[in-house]
């Protein structure tokens, strides 16, 4: 480890926790039995903004995506879709604010190559040929005069931003609207940006988005930039900010496009919920794989056979949870089913969540265990019964998925992947310690698992622990190392503090 | 010294005398009792044909079945008997024992007062063989003689079999304690699903303590019988066999399990990890005594 950090360069500054969002956009309809179809731009990474980790729970309707031009294109359809129903898109984006200095003195261009001519046409909410155009470009900057590309943005920006009235009306403005109200919501002076620019011969083009801003909303965004020196600038005339954005800005598509398009008559709505969360910068990951100096780069022979660094992190996570296990068995002294369930069910919780994945954990193993009792009165022999426990654990997974997704309870609805096997072992465990030590003794056992499932999943879920030993896999030693320590540690658990209370307290006295 | 230095100072030194999970396992039982000797105490009809050549005091085994086929001759095998212990060879906390203590008509009837029929015990035995109550996948079922207790511990609790359980260490008796069942437990000696556990003087067989889940009291809950001050009866006897026991069998950590009956002790089984809570029965934490011997 040491070698690679002080040899190899590797960026362990990277691994300090940055500011990062968790952006959850959820797309309600109510269906009346027909075809439902929804379409949504998602994000994509770029220099600016770092998509790391996306989730879908598109509950009853089947998800297609497909890029168009520079968007990427979400879309969602049901058929016979009745009552409430619910598509959610999670999104996990690291972003970085940028800033440019707009060169003094240049001239603007006479001459674009032809990929730029689309960022210079008319369009239909963009009239670059009106005569109001022209009139408020020959106001604004005199055709007598020399204009440099710094000084025309600059007075664009600066005539929307002073002159125009901000308008927190969510419908659509064309650039002529917005023109001669003189007041405009963000779409409406965006147009109106792009037809001034365009109409100088600087090549513009919308941005549209959502500002990531802690809570709900249900509001987007939309911004624009314009070409200088090969380079796309930010303007935004609502927030004023000029050749910038700031880090919350979250790009979602470019050009002049509606960011929702559903089927009519499902009154369809959309929420925005942000939350910030601190984790490590995801860069940091990846470069450390790409190092040439790394003899073995394994990661990429995982990634060759289809298996994703997500899943990666979750295998190395797991002997660290099984420590966690122990160190609660052997140095606190708290019971619980099995070495190994606690870290696979926290491994398993991160798809439904730790709320959902204690909830399903708790259910799968009651339920389970009174079909159980329920099997008692056929008298099976023991292989049998356990075959038949598995399969009702795989029959209530299945179940507490469909009813997940009919509530809308997606998360339960993820947790095919609890580990079934070590389930029906539990169950069968639960109901015969229900049977010899009493119900009161099998819950407390229960309530005690679920504890240490909720450490284990604390730690493991940790973005910090998972960077770190993605990045240094040979922690898993270190882990080896304590569980090695651990089982040669003969000191009391805390528990025993309390078991043994009386003796130690004469001890005290007798001393 | 700030005051709760010094008192965590202390309570830190009387912990070093507890004898804790951890250290049971890594200073006496791993060490002292090898993997391979385990089965002597896990399997009590292995434990019984070593020791019966010993002349300790074992109950009579009726029968065993180590396999299905076996149980075809069930119906015969039972027809004498009217009064016997149905256990699994490597059960423990007393978990899969059935005692009937007579028979009506086609039924036999059980301690606890429950009826079982022919085909109820034959499936209890098929239960143990298949392992439901041991930790392998098999095991074998155990049919011997009723142990009819002594009168003394009659009197502490009259619904289940009371034991006494000595720890000893390179063969000297170390700690002793005697579990006697209540209604809670069931009728099983077990202190975990609520028996009274009475701490039992080495020198005199004397109770000194008695001691329910954690709480010290004086009479036996159901029966009401005072506990301090009773004395087991055959102690020497109790210790002396204990002792010889201990030197038959190669494990160095050991509890030994006895029941007191009518004309003598007898043995009802070893256990190579006998658990901690003997120290808290009788007021007394083992280390320094184990480091004695040492």
């Amino acid at each position: 480890m040491g070698f690679k950090l002080f040899l190899l360069d590797y960026p362990l500054k990277g691994l300090i926790p940055q500011q990062s969002y968790q952006v959850e956009l959820a797309m309600e309809v109510d269906g009346h039995g027909d075809r439902i179809q929804m379409q949504a731009f998602l994000p994509r990474s770029d220099a600016r903004q770092l998509i790391i980790e996306e989730q879908q729970a598109t509950g009853l309707f089947t998800q297609n995506l497909q890029s168009e031009g520079m968007n990427r294109i979400a879309s969602w359809e049901g058929d016979g879709v009745q009552g409430h129903q619910e598509v959610r898109y999670t999104v996990l984006v690291q972003s970085k604010p940028v800033r440019y200095e707009l060169p003094e003195g240049q001239s603007i261009p006479a001459h674009y190559p032809p990929s730029l001519q689309p960022y210079l046409m008319v369009e239909e909410g963009i009239q670059v040929d009106s005569p109001l155009i022209a009139e408020r470009v020959e106001q604004l900057l005199p055709a007598t005069q020399e204009r440099t590309l710094a000084e025309s943005l600059t007075t664009i920006h600066r005539h929307l931003q002073d002159a125009f009235e901000n308008r927190n009306f969510s419908g659509y403005t064309d650039a002529l609207t917005a023109l001669k109200l003189g007041e405009a919501s963000c779409n409406g002076k965006g147009r109106l940006f792009v037809a001034l620019a365009r109409k100088l011969n600087i090549p513009a083009r919308l941005v549209g988005g959502f500002i990531m801003e802690g809570g709900s909303k249900r509001t987007s965004h939309q911004w624009v930039e314009a070409y200088v020196n090969g380079h796309w600038v930010p303007f935004d005339t609502i927030n004023d900010h000029y050749a910038e954005i700031p880090a919350n800005y979250l790009t979602l598509y470019y050009g002049d496009e509606v960011l929702f398009k559903h089927s009519s008559n499902v009154n369809f709505q959309y929420r925005f919920t942000t939350t910030k969360r601190l984790i490590p910068r995801y860069e940091a990951q990846q470069t450390l794989g790409d190092s040439i100096f790394n003899l073995i780069n394994f990661y990429t022979l995982f990634e060759r056979v289809g298996i994703s660094q997500d899943l990666l992190k979750v295998l190395l996570m797991i002997p660290l949870g099984a420590f966690v296990t122990v160190v609660f068995r052997n140095v606190i002294g708290i019971e619980t089913f099995g070495t190994f369930l606690p870290a696979l069910i926290a491994a398993a919780a991160r798809e439904t969540g730790l709320v959902w994945g204690l909830i399903g954990f708790i259910l799968i193993i009651t339920i389970t265990a009174l079909v159980r009792k329920g099997l008692d009165w056929l008298q099976l022999l023991h292989s049998p019964k356990m075959a038949v426990i598995l399969a009702v654990v795989v029959v209530v997974m299945m179940m507490m998925t469909v009813t997940g997704v009919q509530l809308g309870l997606f998360e339960l609805a993820q947790m095919t992947l609890f580990p079934i096997a070590i389930l029906a072992i539990t169950a069968e465990r639960f109901a015969i310690i229900t049977e010899e030590q009493g119900v009161k003794k099998a819950l407390h056992l229960m309530a005690t698992t679920a504890v240490v499932i909720a450490a284990c999943y604390a730690v493991m879920s940790s973005l910090f622990m998972q960077s770190l030993f993605l990045a240094f896999p040979e922690l898993l030693l270190v882990v080896m190392a304590l569980n090695m320590w651990l089982g040669r540690w003969v000191g009391m658990r805390l528990m025993e503090y309390y078991r043994f209370r009386h003796l130690l307290q004469s001890g005290v006295s007798n001393a | 010294m700030p005051d709760w230095l010094n008192k965590w100072r202390q309570v830190r030194d009387a912990a070093a005398d507890v004898l804790s999970m951890n250290r049971r396992n890594l200073g006496y039982v791993y060490p002292h009792n090898a993997r391979c000797d385990f089965p002597v105490a896990n399997d009590k009809l292995l434990c019984k044909e070593i020791l019966q050549p010993l002349g300790v005091p074992l109950a009579k085994t009726h029968y065993s079945y180590r396999y299905f086929y076996e149980l075809r001759t069930l119906a015969e095998d039972l027809k004498g008997l009217d009064e016997f212990v149905i256990k699994p060879a490597s059960g423990s906390a007393g978990n899969g024992i059935i005692v009937i203590v007579g028979r009506e008509g086609d039924e036999w009837l059980g301690i606890s007062g429950k009826r079982y029929s022919l085909e109820a015990i034959q499936r209890h035995l098929s239960d143990i063989i298949f392992g439901v109550f041991s930790f392998d996948n098999n095991d074998a079922a155990i049919i011997e003689e009723r142990v009819v207790q002594h009168e003394v511990m009659e009197r502490l609790y009259d619904r289940g079999l009371a034991d006494v359980r000595i720890i000893l260490f390179k063969h000297e008796p170390v700690l002793a304690m005697s579990r006697v069942p209540t209604h809670a437990s069931d009728g099983k000696a077990n202190l975990h699903q609520g028996a009274v556990g009475l701490g039992i003087a080495l020198e005199s067989g004397r109770c000194t303590h008695a001691m329910l889940q954690g709480v010290p009291i004086e009479k036996h809950p159901d029966s009401g019988t005072v506990l301090i001050g009773v004395e087991m009866p055959f102690w020497s006897e109790i210790l002396s066999h204990s002792r010889h026991i201990a030197e038959a069998v190669p494990l160095k950590y050991l509890g030994i399990d006895i029941a007191i009956g009518k004309s003598g002790p007898v043995l009802l089984e070893i256990n190579a990890r006998p658990g901690l809570e003997i120290q808290n029965v009788n007021r007394q934490a083992m280390r320094p005594l184990l480091e004695a011997i040492r």
